[in-house]
């Protein structure tokens, strides 16, 4: 029972990392119907910029805002540099994931180069514990949990309250038509990518925090949980996407500590498989 | 929805200025090859007029050609007295022309009050209940489904928020793509009949593209016939129902208009 | 220096023979199946698990299943074999209706998860360690570390990459290539022409997966070892990378792939100075192969070397087999079209010949209702279609024409009523059987198959080919050569009739939009059918021809062909079709003679109020 316990508190940090990821991916499926293979790669290659500017002596949440920027910038450029030109051209689906599974490898390897080979780790505290019985998180983990509510707070505040927001869900919702009401699509495109990749790099930074140790290639077995969350709740639902962060973060760690835990991804890919097979527009997406 | 429903009266809402709008020998197609040749019409002030042909005449690229969606390739559009050839569509609609597309013509995924505070996204944030109110005096039966996706609405009920979102926006030329297609008759009737008067009655100019010849020409002022990409005929309604060229170029079918289009 | 010059012949022999597999499978057939790895690693793995002796022979420093000890050919035969089963599964999910690239997401996630199973079950494959002392084949009879045996090895990987490469080519140059092609660039319109697609793609499947794992078996032959690292997601994609980059539909293209991908930065790094940190050069190399994607498909997406234009040998083929093929002898029907007399009758072999003209009902629909998100394009409708009657169906826009079409042949499902053909129910039959049984259609939007010549185009549709099976195409040309020969002829002939014999060889997704109905509806008739739909052949195409071509429908129609025809041009209805059915708002509104028709109001007002 302890254990299950023990892994809920694993479950809640994994889900807010999840959540973070997520959200931002789905976003950027809902308004450019591209699935980003290449989050991954950007979020580790933020979180090294965050681990270098760690290294100069910053404060690790200070290095988190930096790796957000960095997030930020290395998505906009790839939306608007590599994707949107070769969907102008036409370019299949399976072509444009070709597109980004390459983006992926410059980007994972280029940071690899750079950095190098070795696993590092952030300078940090890991602060104060929070102890309820078996139930245990320590200050890092509380405060990842912390972050991951509030940024879900802001992109519901973003998405339901702001006229970015409507223009976001008009775009996402019927590109041509929300022209037609004189949005300026290329611009709110242009912002959710902004918007997006801060999520991205901010998750990146969280992640290897919660990570301990980490490298160039940490991400790439994250990015199934990823997708397992995104096509749970469905593909460009942001909501849906909180939702399977949620689910798919627990479900991991719980079902960790019932089998060996080495296998607790595998969990979340017979969730994706199984959404793929069964309802592919996920659980909050409308059937069509 | 009926047909006897009776019309709002023009006092309901308030009038829109009318605007013109002008085409000069405008050829536009896809890819940089044309598919309509040197099209000239006009829309006065105020004015409901319709384009009619038979099918893959053009007439729907004449529209998009309008608001921004298929290439000018020569020529000119003017709406009012400014040159808007081949701007991209949020600029047109910022100058106040409101566009319903044949097709894809609502936002699916949103509830229907949110379609019409969607087509209200230039308005300031304090205008918009106000002007929802105005849309639903127009469109009364949109009142009891404001709650509801928008994709689940009926073929009428839909065409009906395609209009009602462009109205948020009061426009001054609205421009529609064959509203009724894909619409049971009794339906198609009410939409243009009533519907569509109702835009009229706003005081604003009104282009509509239709394949229903007969029913379309009961609400215009004037009307153009389009046969393979040019303008075939143009008239009131009365003098267009008298001319025994009017039936032909539906029923004797493609033989003039292909004929001549082969020829050219 | 001889071992770093077999070590190369034999990666190069394996990398080229997987990169043969992915070209067939990817490249041919255009199944995306980006858990290819996975076959390369299952071959590995079971090459390895059938010549290790049983695991608790050396003491339990390795665990893994089998150990059969067996000598050579039997774990490179089981490569293949187990590699070509493991396709099975994939086949369920690579047909369904999903979109591309959440199919290409669901696979690459299979491969990354297969790889995170067998890395954590020990039990399985000996987990992260891997297989290691696996035996060379014939290790017993030659010293595996000789020169002799390394250069012997080294061939071996040659010739077997040699015969790949005329195996592959073999099946992609037979009219059952022809038909993997076909697939690759218009499925719905390869269905609709008879092509059994859901067997198509599993076969090619299981073909690229023993291929896969014929290579995984080469090559832990002789590195004796195999671990997970060797197939990460990283290597899937190197895989995809050098088939691109070599040139997509081209098996030459996939050898030099083979050759500048993972050969050539395997040996390009061996000769940059080890500057930076160990893991410098690696990464960089990654970083160079992501770029190349990138590029080439930006920049030459056809890669290095594209599909080649096949162009069929036509009349010197036609010459050589006069002699052996009497029915051809002749028979060249010479006059082109363009001087409006009418086309001469080829003899256009029908497969049943009907009473022409005759009364009986051929194909019948019975209360047909297609609903679907609360429309009905389709309301009730019932039509008897008599044989050998050239039918009209016209209505204005969306009276339902198309989609009642589309249920008669199949390509929409029904949902309501049912469709008799011959007598028998047909409402369940799906396309590609009713096209083999006679009853074909065609498309109103462009349909032709791009990337094969006009020629090729037609050739697909000629049925019962002998050469379109998988059998068919192992046997070679000396099986389906003659039939080819024949049908050749008869394509030839028809391109004469509607004077096109210019545009044979030109790539079908080149011509212009008149030119490609054309080649629809000469592809429909190469199909022999017993009953014909035709959707809109007119759109677009000069009325001069339009009208020829009207008279060939006539001439078939009196020889025991029905064909039901949807059409705007009411002019041609005037002179060629009786009867002619209106349809309008989804239902049946009269049927009679065009000019009986225009005298009834109901239907004039139906033109006019749409």
């Amino acid at each position: 029972m302890s254990i299950f316990i023990a892994s809920i508190a694993f479950g809640l940090v994994t889900s807010a990392v999840l959540a973070l990821a997520s959200v931002g991916f789905t976003l950027q499926f809902a308004v450019t119907n591209v699935l980003n293979l290449a989050y991954g790669a950007v979020m580790i290659a933020s979180a090294f910029i965050a681990y270098a500017v760690n290294q100069a002596g910053v404060n690790v949440w200070v290095a988190a805002v930096v790796a957000a920027a960095t997030g930020a910038v290395l998505s906009l450029f790839l939306n608007n540099v590599i994707y949107t030109p070769f969907q102008r051209r036409g370019t299949s689906p399976i072509a444009m994931v070709i597109v980004a599974l390459g983006m992926t490898l410059i980007l994972e390897f280029g940071t690899q180069a750079i950095a190098g080979g070795t696993n590092v780790s952030f300078t940090m505290g890991q602060g104060p514990t929070l102890q309820a019985g078996s139930f245990q998180l320590s200050g890092v983990e509380l405060a990842i949990i912390g972050i991951s509510i509030v940024s879900m707070l802001g992109i519901h505040v973003l998405i339901r309250h702001t006229r970015l927001g409507k223009a976001m869900r008009a775009t996402a919702a019927n590109r041509n038509l929300a022209r037609n009401c004189g949005i300026r699509t290329d611009r709110v495109v242009t912002l959710t990518w902004l918007i997006t990749g801060a999520l991205c790099g901010l998750a990146g930074a969280v992640f290897a925090m919660d990570a301990g140790t980490f490298g160039a290639t940490s991400t790439d077995l994250f990015l199934v949980l990823i997708l397992a969350a995104v096509f749970l709740g469905g593909p460009g639902e942001p909501y849906g996407a909180m939702l399977g962060a949620l689910v798919i973060g627990l479900a991991t760690e719980i079902s960790a500590a019932f089998i060996v835990p080495d296998y607790k991804d595998v969990v979340a890919f017979v969730i994706l498989l199984a959404m793929l097979a069964v309802r592919p527009t996920g659980l909050l997406g409308a059937r069509t | 929805m009926s047909a006897d429903q009776p019309a709002a009266t023009a006092g309901d809402q308030p009038k829109v200025q009318g605007v013109a709008l002008r085409t000069v020998e405008v050829t536009a197609g896809y890819g940089g090859s044309p598919i309509i040749h040197a099209v000239s019409i006009h829309v006065e002030p105020g004015e409901v007029v319709s384009i009619v042909g038979p099918n893959g005449s053009g007439k729907s690229t004449l529209l998009k050609s309008l608001v921004g969606i298929v290439e000018v390739l020569s020529g000119e559009v003017l709406v009012g007295e400014r040159d808007v050839t081949n701007w991209v569509p949020e600029a047109v609609a910022r100058i106040g022309v409101g566009y319903v597309p044949q097709v894809d013509d609502i936002f699916s995924p949103l509830t229907v009050r949110e379609n019409l505070e969607m087509g209200g996204y230039l308005l300031r944030p304090r205008e918009v209940s106000g002007r929802v109110e105005r849309v639903l005096a127009v469109f009364p039966q949109l009142q009891r489904m404001l709650g509801r996706r928008a994709g689940k609405l009926s073929g009428g009920e839909r065409k009906m928020l395609a209009m009602g979102r462009v109205l948020m926006l009061q426009p001054a030329l609205v421009v529609l793509d064959e509203p009724t297609a894909n619409l049971a008759p009794i339906v198609a009737l009410s939409v243009l009949r009533d519907h569509v008067r109702q835009l009229a009655l706003t005081g604003a100019s009104v282009l509509i593209v239709e394949q229903r010849a007969k029913a379309v020409l009961e609400i215009s002022d004037r009307t153009y016939v389009l046969g393979g990409g040019q303008l075939r005929m143009e008239g009131t309604p009365a003098e267009l129902a008298a001319s025994p060229d009017f039936v032909e170029s539906f029923l004797g079918g493609g033989q003039g208009a292909t004929a001549r289009a082969a020829g050219d | 220096m001889i071992y770093y010059l077999t070590t190369l012949l034999v990666y190069g022999g394996v990398d080229a023979i997987a990169c043969l597999g992915l070209s067939q499978q990817f490249g041919v057939a255009g199944v995306t199946n980006f858990g290819f790895i996975i076959f390369q690693a299952a071959g590995a793995y079971t090459a390895g698990v059938l010549s290790l002796p049983s695991d608790s022979a050396n003491g339990a420093f390795q665990s893994y299943v089998g150990g059969l000890h067996l000598p050579f050919p039997f774990p490179l035969i089981g490569a293949a074999v187990v590699g070509g089963l493991l396709a099975l599964p994939f086949a369920s999910i690579v047909g369904k209706r999903l979109r591309g690239d959440f199919a290409a997401i669901g696979l690459l996630v299979t491969a990354v998860m297969a790889n995170l199973l067998v890395t954590n079950y020990r039990p399985l494959l000996n987990g992260a360690a891997g297989l290691s002392l696996v035996p060379s084949p014939l290790g017993g009879l030659m010293n595996p570390q000789s020169a002799g045996y390394q250069w012997g090895y080294s061939a071996a990987a040659v010739v077997l990459a040699a015969l790949t490469y005329l195996f592959v080519t073999r099946i992609t140059n037979s009219p059952y290539g022809r038909t993997l092609r076909a697939m690759r660039d218009n499925d719905l319109v390869a269905d609709s022409l008879g092509k059994n697609l859901r067997s198509l793609r599993t076969s090619s499947l299981v073909v690229g997966g023993a291929i896969a794992g014929l290579s995984g078996g080469l090559l832990v032959g002789f590195i004796n070892l195999w671990d997970p690292q060797a197939w990460g997601y990283a290597e899937t994609i190197v895989l995809f990378a050098a088939v691109i980059i070599g040139g997509l539909g081209n098996h030459r293209g996939a050898v030099l792939g083979a050759v500048l991908v993972p050969l050539g930065f395997e040996e390009a790094s061996r000769y940059i100075p080890a500057i930076g940190s160990p893991g410098l050069i690696p990464a960089l190399q990654w970083v160079a192969i992501g770029l190349l994607i990138v590029l080439f498909l930006w920049f030459r997406p056809q890669g290095v070397l594209p599909e080649r234009r096949r162009v069929i040998a036509g009349a010197a083929f036609a010459e050589q087999s006069t002699a052996s093929d009497p029915a051809g002898a002749g028979q060249r029907a010479g006059r082109v079209l363009g001087d409006g007399a009418p086309p001469p009758r080829a003899p256009v072999p029908l497969r049943a010949r009907g009473e022409a003209g005759g009364g009986d009902v051929i194909l019948e629909a019975v209360g047909l209702v297609r609903a679907f998100d609360g429309v009905r394009a389709v309301d009730g409708v019932s039509i008897a279609f008599e044989r050998g009657r050239l039918t009209g169906l016209i209505g204005p826009n969306g009276a339902g024409k198309s989609t009642t079409l589309a249920m008669l042949a199949g390509t929409l499902p029904v949902t309501e009523g049912r469709i008799l053909y011959r007598g028998e129910d047909i409402t369940q039959l799906p396309a590609f059987r009713r096209a083999r049984s006679g009853l074909v259609r065609t498309f109103q939007l462009a349909s032709e198959f791009k990337k094969l010549t006009v020629m090729e185009n037609l050739l697909t549709a000629v049925p019962d080919q002998q050469g379109d099976t998988f059998r068919g195409a192992v046997l070679g040309r000396r099986y389906w050569g003659r039939q080819e020969r024949a049908a050749t002829e008869r394509v030839e002939r028809m391109l004469e009739e509607f004077g096109l014999t210019a545009l044979a060889d030109r790539y079908a997704g080149d011509l212009s939009g008149g030119q490609r109905r054309l080649v629809e509806i000469m592809r429909s008739l190469m199909a022999e059918p017993e009953v014909l739909l035709l959707d809109e052949p007119m759109a677009g195409v000069h009325p001069r021809l339009a009208h020829q071509i009207g008279e060939r429908l006539v001439g078939l129609c009196e020889r025991g062909m029905t064909i039901v025809m949807v059409e705007h041009e009411l002019a041609i209805m005037d002179e060629f079709c009786d009867p002619v059915v209106v349809m309008a708002e989804g239902r049946v509104l009269a049927q009679g003679t065009m000019a009986s028709l225009r005298a009834t109001e109901e239907v004039v007002e139906a033109y006019l109020v749409g």
